[in-house]
């Protein structure tokens, strides 16, 4: 007879509140539920305001991607004001975004996902001690390490743009600083700086020869190639992944999307992404379009209505139930083309053809491994972008065109964030806000199920999932973590333009 | 003995958590061992399980494990309709968890201004409040007369996000017995007890009443464009941010984030004014005196600064 039960486990390490519910029987998940415990109610905090306040306002939605939800924000007013920032602006913002997303990259990697690996779960496992030594919480050597060396780098930020976390250096028409040469010279040192530690510490060799590696077989025969790359983070963190199995669990929905990391002119000062919006599904690569972007609430707390809304006709009317019938999560369930969608490092990276993520997908299939590894490597490339962006940078350009009054109109602003996709919905009328949308990444990913019933992306990745201990499911926790959950951004920031 | 802390986020953005991990000299893990602090329980930062963090709550509601700091992120959310349901942990409000944890814990702190005073989250619909404050008002979730075991009402530490040298600053005091001046607000004198403007580089711009009407120049910001560094209680161009700047040294305007009626209702990147001078003035300055300073300030602006020529 199969033995079958419930559990419940609020998770931490994630940035926010998130309980997930399994059921478990003859110790595999059959099914799941992830339910997203906090309405921050973000709507009457924009709606009716000044035109300009969303800049403002919504990098305080998450303390981590602010600058991407001021760069959404200011993208969204551009195209009501039908002005293209500067591109020296531009290469700023894209400097500044990109930056935020290396240190978060090590941050959430190495101060959160890894802290499972010391998980007591785990204590008979060979390599436990050396887990310890490296990620035990604020004690750990690699800890140590991130902590000391990811804000270094927000250093850049600072100059930049003010500060880190919550500037508003971004408006419509461009950035407000004027960076001088010696700022610039000094950022370059500061990213050199954190290129070697990443070389050094976390890849285990050059980002160059790391760039060489292009399918999963030349990625085995160079991690066996030099004991340096063994001892890495990311050569332990492959080997410790592989002794516990994370590279079979947390497969997902395999649908996969990317908004673009960048607004064109990207870096290169063409129209050519680092990484290109499409979406993924079924092997095929299709172009990307935001009208395809839709969202249910059938199972989340607020008002019913049939079906899937787009952001631009979005509603939010809470509705806290508890409990009882379908509803169970504060995050609606955004869909594209009415499918669930992951978003994120490796959604970037498939999208965009990596060569070596790709094959690793198609030799070792979706994982948990797979999701978190694509994070660790982004700084790689991110790191070589960055640099071209500084030499780019002309200190005597110009960095802001003045839009003038915006009053009427509506735009959408999109973003590539840290942990995936993030869009702006706006309507502006006689100057103020009259509509204010917002979708996050964690939304797509942490997304209950839709008004079909299907579930999202981070539930169907813990389908399946063997869990050893109920009472300690360490398991659900990679699975989820590997997602880099953000729950204080399921904020939703609608009106009812009446 | 180590002395212990709780970390609890309600309802915030986790930027203060951010803002910390940016401390320097000593860093936070350095910190952390030179005050022989315990962090019990940190939600990014702790790898205990649910079940071991039941436990470790279980106790110190028991006073099994005594508490001697306790740090709440983020505003209290209280609705719908007081229930506290918009935001509930393992089913239960999570106010009702703070307020237990609150009676046990030798001091409390208010990080960020959502916790002190209702700040961003407060300004929605969700009735959220600050620990001991909803915006000006005294009272908020643990009300007025709140003192902790220690015999102080709450620290508040304002800012969005609290500047990462206040948060240490304060736990170093706390735990080294050294004493501590507060403000009206429950707010440290020595962080609190001066304005943003001060130290800002755009100063002598200020000074002369070298204005600018857009973004994108060297001058001060503060009679068209929104800034609030003259009338806001911080450290922000003190301290400098992560090391380096501040919003008002690279041209973006102060939002007053640490004043307790942050979100302001009236528009941002704009300064309300009257006949040319703000309406809002700074603490203490009276307008008619304000009025002829500004006037003779802007007659003897150099040309220098006229030409933007001085370097921010």
């Amino acid at each position: 007879m199969s033995e079958k039960s419930f559990i419940n486990v609020p998770l931490n390490r994630v940035e926010g509140d998130l309980e997930i519910r399994a059921e478990i029987e003859d110790g595999v998940v059959r099914d799941a539920w992830c339910s997203g415990t906090m309405f921050r109610g973000f709507e009457r905090i924009l709606q009716g305001r000044a035109a300009l306040d969303g800049l403002l306002l919504t990098p305080r939605i998450c303390g981590i991607c602010g600058t991407s939800h001021q760069a959404a924000a200011a993208a969204a007013l551009n195209r009501i004001a039908g002005i293209t920032p500067p591109p020296d602006a531009r290469r700023v913002i894209d400097l500044v975004l990109m930056c935020e997303h290396i240190q978060s990259d090590m941050r959430h990697g190495f101060l959160m996902f890894t802290a499972d690996f010391v998980n007591p779960a785990y204590k008979d496992n060979p390599l436990y001690e050396e887990a310890l030594r490296r990620y035990a919480p604020l004690k750990g050597e690699t800890v140590i390490e991130v902590i000391r060396e990811t804000k270094k780098v927000l250093e850049i930020n600072a100059i930049l743009s003010g500060q880190w976390p919550h500037s508003s250096f971004i408006v419509p028409g461009g950035i407000v600083s004027r960076p001088n040469d010696t700022e610039l010279l000094k950022c370059r040192m500061i990213l050199k700086h954190y290129r070697k530690w990443y070389e050094n510490r976390i890849l285990g060799c050059s980002i160059e020869r790391f760039g060489e590696i292009r399918s999963a077989g030349k990625f085995d025969a160079w991690l066996d190639e030099k004991q340096a790359r063994r001892e890495s983070d990311l050569g332990f963190y492959v080997r410790y992944s592989r002794k516990t199995g994370l590279d079979k669990i947390g497969s997902g929905c395999t649908n996969f999307l990317s908004f673009g990391s960048t607004e064109p002119p990207g870096c290169s000062g063409t129209d050519s992404r680092l990484f290109p919006a499409g979406f993924l599904h079924q092997g095929i690569i299709f172009d990307f379009a935001q009208e395809n972007i839709s969202e249910h609430v059938a199972t989340s707390w607020f008002l019913d209505y049939t079906g899937g809304k787009h952001p631009f006709e979005g509603e939010t009317r809470p509705f806290a139930s508890g409990y009882e019938g379908k509803k169970y999560s504060w995050a609606k369930a955004p869909r594209y083309k009415d499918l669930p969608a992951e978003t994120g490092p490796l959604a970037d990276m498939l999208v965009s053809g990596n060569s070596l993520i790709a094959d690793m997908a198609a030799v070792e299939g979706h994982s948990a491994f797979l999701r978190e590894l694509a994070r660790l490597l982004r700084p790689a490339i991110l790191i070589p972008a960055m640099e071209q962006c500084l030499s780019e940078i002309r200190s005597n350009a110009e960095f802001y065109i003045s839009p003038g009054e915006i009053s009427e109109g509506e735009g959408f602003g999109l973003a590539g964030a840290a942990r995936g996709g993030l869009g702006h919905w706006v309507k502006i009328r006689e100057g103020k806000i009259a509509h204010y949308q917002i979708i996050t990444p964690t939304a797509w990913n942490l997304s209950p199920r839709d008004s079909n019933d299907v579930r999202g992306p981070a539930e169907e990745a813990l389908m399946g999932t063997e869990v050893r201990d109920p009472a300690n499911p360490v398991e659900l926790g990679h699975v989820i973590r590997s997602f880099d959950a953000c729950l204080v951004c399921t904020v939703h920031v609608v009106d009812g333009v009446q | 003995m180590s002395r212990s802390l709780y970390w609890l986020q309600c309802g915030g953005c986790g930027g203060d958590t951010m803002s910390l991990l940016s401390l320097e000299s000593p860093d936070l893990t350095e910190m952390l061992d030179m005050l022989d602090l315990e962090i019990l329980w940190h939600p990014s930062l702790s790898s205990m399980s649910a079940q071991e963090h039941s436990l470790l709550l279980e106790d110190i509601y028991r006073g099994r494990q005594s508490l001697d700091i306790l740090c709440v992120e983020g505003a209290v959310i209280r609705g719908p309709g007081g229930t506290g349901m918009f935001d509930v942990f393992q089913g239960h409000p999570r106010k009702d968890m703070l307020i237990r944890l609150a009676t046990k814990a030798r001091y409390v702190i208010a990080v960020g201004t959502c916790a002190c005073f209702g700040g961003i989250t407060g300004a929605g619909d969700v009735e959220a409040v600050g620990l001991q404050y909803i915006r000006k008002v005294k009272g908020g979730l643990l009300g007025e007369d709140f003192i902790s075991k220690a015999g102080l009402p709450v620290i508040n530490l304002p800012g969005c996000p609290c500047h990462c040298e206040v948060q240490a600053g304060v736990l170093s005091a706390l735990i080294s017995d050294s004493p501590l001046s507060f403000t009206h607000y429950h707010t440290p004198l020595p962080w609190y007890g001066m304005l943003v403007h001060q130290g800002c580089v755009r100063n002598e711009y200020h000074e002369y009443r070298v204005e600018e009407e857009d973004f994108g120049e060297k001058g001060c910001l503060f009679f068209h464009m929104g800034c609030k560094g003259p009338l806001t209680y911080g450290p922000c161009n003190k301290l400098l941010w992560n090391r380096r700047s501040s919003k008002t040294y690279i041209g973006a305007p102060c939002a007053g984030c640490t004043q307790p009626d942050f979100p302001s209702e009236y528009p941002y990147f704009r300064t309300r004014n009257i006949a040319g001078i703000p309406l809002e003035l700074p603490d203490g300055v009276d307008r008619a005196h304000y009025l002829a300073y500004k006037g003779m300030a802007a007659a003897a602006a150099p040309l220098r600064l006229k030409k933007r020529d001085t370097q921010v």
